[in-house]
């Protein structure tokens, strides 16, 4: 199976999060003047659709990628998997003990918290790997 | 794992790329395993060892047992 260079998924992953922005700044406004129930829910779903795209471009350049490529992105994923999972159940075992107040709109930062840590893990491995910083 | 990759690379006059290339694995995969900061699968290591023309223990050699 033919591999992407890091450019490649690079440049598909930032087009994808340029159409995002584009629909949360452009789009999303919109949600509150839909009255129709379908309606409302499929533009508020709109913005998932380049999200869901940009993890199956991940998932797919962990399939594509060599045997070292592969271990980096399962232990930088597994890492961000734990951490979020982490800061999820104490987060919601302050809300429920009334502790700290947050409305159900925290869950938006799942994703990005998850993209965060997994990149910050997969950076600080490749360098101690590598000793560069991509391994593509 | 101590290995002679970097060595009988060198001897064939390829760089890493060439290399990663002949085995299907990126350039930064070939640099890991020199350095010894990443031991291979055994498939890999059995890839090395056919293109070097080498046994697989000449070519890896563990570090001693502590």
């Amino acid at each position: 199976m033919a591999r992407y260079s890091q450019r490649q998924y690079q440049l598909q992953v930032a087009v994808l999060m340029a159409v995002y922005a584009l629909l949360i700044v452009f789009e999303w406004p919109l949600v509150p003047q839909a009255h129709d129930l379908v309606l409302r829910a499929l533009l508020a779903l709109l913005p998932a659709i380049p999200v869901v795209l940009v993890i199956v471009t991940a998932a797919r350049q962990v399939v594509r990628g060599d045997e070292l490529q592969q271990r980096v992105h399962l232990i930088a994923l597994s890492i961000a998997a734990a951490v979020v999972s982490a800061a999820s159940i104490v987060g919601a075992l302050l809300v429920l003990a009334h502790v700290w107040r947050v409305g159900g709109d925290v869950l938006i930062w799942v994703f990005p918290g998850s993209c965060l840590v997994y990149g910050v893990t997969r950076t600080a491995l490749v360098r101690k790997l590598t000793g560069t910083w991509t391994c593509g | 794992m101590k290995n002679r990759v970097r060595e009988l690379r060198e001897k064939h006059g390829w760089s890493q790329a060439e290399l990663g290339e002949q085995l299907d694995v990126s350039r930064q995969t070939i640099n890991a395993i020199e350095t010894g900061k990443y031991d291979p699968s055994l498939p890999l290591a059995f890839k090395l060892a056919r293109l070097f023309r080498q046994r697989i223990e000449t070519l890896f050699e563990p570090d001693e047992e502590r």
